[in-house]
């Protein structure tokens, strides 16, 4: 009788103690998007663009994609992206790339011009948190001498009462797969910066994400509105 | 004064039976022993947060064997101990609903778990209308504190602490068949490496059938954390292990005695309120036997 009960505590303990599976809806729209920061190219140099396509879960994927110039007479670009700056004007760069009858395309618009200029531009967003705990802020990501900065500024609070916080630059808001872990948060008020190495481009990402590791949930995000 | 005894003696073993770390106003009798091997299990996948709201997690499991054992030295002095002989904490994999891949991958240890050690003084003499007794516990961390790939899994808080508790009960003849009992019990616990001490209190009503052949308990414990000690984004604890942790549940336990010496008990409690803990119920089998 003892023994068929163990038994019974046994069998119990087997079946549920297994890890099982927790589904997460990881789906965001494909994207092709140009990650060159040009504003004008000198008339008369060659200058390569570069795009990077992300699939319906925000990871990077190689694709063939087509290029286009607006205007060949100002600027003509070949089918890997390499671009002759011909004579001085304004031209639109299409990259776009054919993905099960549908066309996703990027688009930039660029000048020829005396001297080459590359942008400079401070990305941005706020904040959203998207469970129970505080968190919020803005945020904006800029180059610095080596690398990218991400600062985050005075309005900025996230809760202490919630172990293993940290933050990410991630294409995909639902998931830490292939997202930048940027480290541990350690300041949970005001104003403060992360250093970001320079393998890590400024248009490489989309969202800021913060994440609880112990828990694997995500506690907000924000995205870059530029 | 018999009858009385009687009853409290009853009590005495069949609420160690339901009750892991409580036992209880009445120590064991000089010579006797209680032994309770238990399987106790709680998954889920939601947690309570700082501010008492319920949030998603991964699910989380932990699941202990355990032996429970009392001796009673003399009639007022009886040893426990408490020693959860096999520990296992898991998380599920996290998956794409998308494609299928695994995002992040479950994970789970096996080991022994925190281990109590405890000194039960009956501080009324046998036979008090109300017994009375001071218990001090020494919670030994052999648990795992920060296993599995990302450290995040625990069969134990890797702290060691001390708990004093006393414990106050009476058992009360209903008439016919029936008794019944109830105990309240309030305990300080003071926690070491930068866990916040806790503030323990309960409450048990137990009601007997046929000489406590049957016994149904429901049991309120609150548990309030002094939170003196770091905050929880400074130990990366989940489960039941975080700190700072609070709750008040409820539970419910059946017990049968099979024969004199040997029954058999099954337990559901829930927490109906809490702040960073996880937010399932917790499940209990065991079968236990008086020596």
């Amino acid at each position: 009788m003892n023994l068929q009960i163990l038994s019974y505590l046994f069998l119990i303990f087997i079946f549920i103690s297994c890890i099982g599976d927790d589904f997460v809806d990881d789906a965001v729209e494909p994207e092709l998007r140009i990650t060159t920061l040009v504003d004008t190219i000198r008339q008369g140099d060659s200058f390569q663009f570069e795009v990077m396509y992300l699939n319906n879960v925000g990871q990077q994927e190689n694709v063939e994609v087509s290029w286009n110039s607006s205007n060949n007479s100002v600027l003509t670009i070949d089918q890997n992206g390499l671009a002759n700056a011909v004579k001085t004007g304004n031209v639109i760069v299409t990259a776009s790339y054919e993905s099960d009858n549908s066309i996703i395309e990027d688009q930039i618009e660029v000048v020829v011009g005396m001297e080459t200029v590359i942008n400079n531009i401070t990305r941005s967003g706020t904040i959203q948190v998207t469970s129970n705990y505080i968190l919020k802020g803005n945020f904006t990501l800029s180059e610095n001498n080596d690398g990218l900065l991400l600062e985050i500024d005075e309005s900025y609070e996230a809760s202490e009462n919630l172990p293993g916080l940290y933050i990410y630059l991630t294409n995909n808001p639902s998931t830490t797969a292939g997202a930048f872990e940027i480290g541990a948060v350690t300041v949970f008020e005001g104003t403060h910066s992360y250093d970001i190495p320079n393998s890590v481009q400024l248009n490489q990402y989309s969202h800021v994400l913060y994440f609880c590791k112990p828990f694997n949930v995500k506690i907000g995000d924000g995205e870059f509105i530029n | 004064m018999k009858d009385t005894f009687k009853i409290q003696l009853t009590l005495a073993f069949l609420i160690f039976s339901m009750s892991l770390l409580a036992g209880g106003g009445w120590p064991q009798p000089k010579g006797k022993s209680f032994i309770k091997l238990s399987q106790w299990w709680s998954v889920g996948d939601k947690h309570y947060t700082d501010t008492g709201e319920l949030d998603d997690n991964v699910t989380l499991g932990i699941f202990n064997s355990s032996i429970y054992a009392e001796h009673g030295f003399t009639d007022r002095l009886t040893g426990i101990i408490y020693f959860p002989f096999f520990s296992r904490s898991y998380n599920n994999n996290l998956v794409s609903m998308t494609n299928g891949e695994i995002l992040v991958p479950g994970d789970a240890i096996n080991s022994i778990g925190d281990t109590d050690i405890m000194l039960k003084y009956g501080l009324t003499k046998k036979g008090s209308k109300i017994a009375v007794a001071g218990t001090i516990l020494f919670g030994l961390p052999f648990g795992n504190d920060e296993g599995g790939i990302f450290k995040n899994l625990q069969t134990g808080d890797g702290e060691f602490n001390q708990m004093i508790q006393f414990d106050a009960g009476t058992g009360i003849r209903l008439g016919g068949k029936f008794d019944m009992y109830t105990n309240a019990y309030v305990g300080y616990n003071n926690r070491t490496k930068g866990f916040s001490d806790e503030v323990r209190f309960g409450a048990e009503v137990g009601i007997g059938f046929n000489n406590y052949k049957w016994l149904f308990i429901t049991r309120l414990n609150v548990l309030k954390s002094t939170k003196n000690g770091d905050l929880p984004s400074q130990i990366n604890s989940t489960s039941i292990f975080a700190n700072n942790t609070e709750y008040t549940s409820l539970g419910f336990e059946l017990n049968y005695s099979i024969t004199d010496n040997v029954g058999v008990s099954a337990g559901y409690a829930t927490a109906t309120s809490g702040r960073i803990i996880i937010a399932s119920p917790s499940y209990s089998v065991g079968i236990f036997i008086k020596l």
